[in-house]
């Protein structure tokens, strides 16, 4: 469990910095596409391309990794762990609806933008508490009740 | 036994599992849609205050298959429309793959006179999802409307199917597959139908410019680039854009000044000459424009919102109009003069919601980020019911975040009023309205044409992402599902 903890944790920063790669590539590509006269706006599916795919597929496994970390941490024994888990899943969910909001308010991407940082890292401060976890609860069963 | 610290944290910690899956688990599970249904179970009814419809159920009574178009007698018009997966040629020496009518898209023109009874018979030669042809803005009997899985079974690979209709209306129209149309009809699978009126008053070039984007290459009448047409200075002209994308665009004359004749196939009344100005032309819809080639033996240029693609109408070997498009952008509602519109609007029997939102959630399981109508995600979208001879005012509300170009199957609606605004130029009648976000338009029209027809985006991925509703005659039900085994997918 606490391995688990550790790597969702991990996946989830790991996560945050692909999804800046991807809506980087997804930009760089539309720009291309419009000066050599590919791309001309004219429906949904001509403006989006393998970055922009790729962004809105993280943008769905890293609210669902998160929540996974959640769970986890309820079973994980790790001290701060469940705190700095439910921290990471709010951040998550936050930048879940501010990515949504800025389609109507594209200045909120400015927050999506920032609030992304801010979800890498929480994510790796919560991977962190493992390590400083381990040498307060050691044995498993130390606080179990002999049947 | 006292359960101990570890028990009672092993229990905390499924309850709060539990607490965090159960309620997304149910979000998930009441999303799901079943892979057969009747767009009749789907939905929620609406009776926009009109009368409570007679019986327990919405739906029983007539059949609408049999609301058919004249069975009997010779056609005046018979076309023969074969489909098939095949290469696109666009006239730059790149051809893309897609779908065709008769080996070309867009498919064969079908130019008809008004009163014409017109037979089509579809063939699918190699469509693999099986195809249908709707008649877009054409006011048909309910059986011929083309829908897959609510108006009929899509045609699939060897079969075929007949449409038999009255060209009732003279104007502008266009026909594609309304089977996996978000594929179909950006792949190809279209064409125009002009019909005439009766007593030929029509310009002197009267002709099609057909604007599709092929694999992000924008085409006229399916060739990217400049396309000609010589024409001698001082003729009359009339070019019907039409657009089958699914995006609005704009469009506009340069090198003369031009009228906007007609709309959706309805002429305007009165329209005054405008220049340097566009007209915004939404997804789906069509404008008639009119102008007289110039006589200094230039040429004119009709825009398609690309710069490389237009159609330039003029004299062989002339210099044709800038590229440029026009900064100035006419607005409908404010051109040509009013006229009576035939129906009293102070006498309205039912009036409708039309709320388009968006927002994140389930749709058939899927999470994402998606349409809503009224609030409530598909398959939870309105069921607008109607009894004929109803005067519906229908207020369509976009606070989506994106443009939506929304078509009503079947009936033509009148624009009231944008934003509060009352419309006060040429009655403008429409079967495709644009609905930037923010607006909020009123419309209304008659429900003169029984059945069940979609109400839906033009944009048709949107309609896959659940931006559809359906507008219901009372006692009208229909035996087709979506889904079943010949995989209806209307959207």
């Amino acid at each position: 469990m606490r391995s688990t903890y550790r790597v969702l944790a991990m996946l989830v920063a790991l996560g945050v910095v692909l999804q800046a790669a991807f809506i980087a590539f997804a930009w760089f590509t539309v720009i291309n596409d419009v000066d050599s006269g590919a791309l001309t706006f004219t429906g949904e599916d001509d403006q989006y391309n393998a970055g922009h795919l790729l962004h809105s597929i993280g943008g769905m496994l890293i609210p669902a990794l998160s929540l996974a970390l959640l769970i986890v941490s309820f079973f994980a024994k790790i001290p701060g762990g469940i705190k700095w888990a439910a921290i990471v899943f709010g951040v998550a969910v936050l930048q879940f609806v501010l990515g949504v909001t800025a389609y109507e308010l594209p200045a909120v991407g400015l927050l999506h933008g920032m609030n992304a940082l801010a979800l890498a890292v929480v994510a790796d401060l919560a991977g962190r508490r493992v390590k400083s976890g381990t040498s307060t609860a050691t044995a498993p069963g130390r606080s179990r009740t002999p049947a | 036994m006292v359960a101990g610290r570890g028990n009672w944290r092993l229990l905390t910690a499924s309850a709060a599992t539990l607490a965090l899956v159960v309620p997304l688990g149910w979000l998930w599970w009441a999303s799901l849609v079943p892979d057969t249904y009747s767009v009749m179970e789907m939905g929620v009814v609406d009776l926009g205050g009109g009368p409570a419809v007679t019986g327990h159920d919405v739906h029983d009574g007539l059949d609408a298959s049999t609301l058919t178009g004249p069975r009997g007698g010779a056609a005046d018009v018979e076309v023969t429309l074969v489909a098939r997966a095949d290469d696109i040629d666009l006239g730059d020496g790149r051809a893309v793959d897609g779908y065709t009518l008769n080996g070309t898209s867009p498919g064969p023109h079908i130019r008809l006179t008004r009163g014409d009874l017109v037979e089509v018979r579809l063939v699918n030669e190699s469509v693999p999802d099986g195809v249908t042809l709707h008649w877009h803005g054409v006011d048909v009997p309910n059986a011929e409307d083309g829908v897959a899985g609510v108006t009929q079974n899509a045609v699939m690979v060897g079969e075929q199917h007949v449409y038999r209709w009255v060209a009732e209306d003279a104007g502008t129209y266009w026909y594609h597959s309304h089977q996996v149309s978000h594929e179909q009809v950006r792949q190809g699978l279209f064409g125009t139908v002009v019909v005439q009126p009766r007593s030929a008053t029509s310009a002197e070039i009267d002709m099609l410019a057909a604007i599709h984007t092929y694999d992000g290459r924008r085409t006229v009448n399916g060739q990217v680039g400049e396309s000609w047409r010589e024409a001698a200075p001082g003729s009359p002209v009339r070019v019907r854009v039409v657009n089958t994308d699914n995006a609005p665009l704009r469009t506009w004359v340069a090198g003369a000044p031009y009228r906007v004749a007609a709309v959706d196939g309805y002429d305007l009344n009165q329209p005054t000459e405008v220049e340097d100005t566009s007209v915004l032309l939404t997804a789906g819809g069509r404008v008639d424009l009119e102008f007289t080639v110039p006589p200094d033996g230039t040429a004119a240029r009709v825009g398609t919102g690309s710069a490389d693609t237009s159609l330039v109408v003029g004299p062989q070997g002339a210099t044709p109009a800038s590229t440029t498009e026009p900064e100035a952008e006419l607005d409908l509602l404010d051109y040509g003069s009013p006229a009576p519109l035939g129906f009293a609007l102070d006498d309205v029997d039912r009036r409708f919601e039309y709320r388009i939102g968006r927002s994140p959630g389930f749709l058939d399981g899927m999470p994402g980020l998606w349409w809503t109508v009224n609030g409530e995600m598909f398959p939870d979208v309105p069921m607008y019911v109607v009894r004929e001879g109803d005067v519906v005012v229908m207020t369509i509300r976009n606070d989506s975040g994106d443009v939506h170009p929304m078509h009503l199957h079947g009936h033509d609606a009148v624009v009231v009023s944008r934003d509060g605004e009352p419309a006060t130029g040429s009655p403008l009648w429409v079967d495709s309205l644009n609905v930037a976000d923010g607006e909020t338009y009123e419309i209304a029209f008659v429900a003169d044409n029984p059945g069940i027809w979609m109400d839906h985006c033009h944009n048709l991925p949107h309609a896959t992402e659940g931006l559809l509703a359906h507008l219901m005659y009372e006692g009208v039900t229909t035996p087709y599902e979506v889904g079943g085994e010949v995989d209806n997918s209307p959207e």
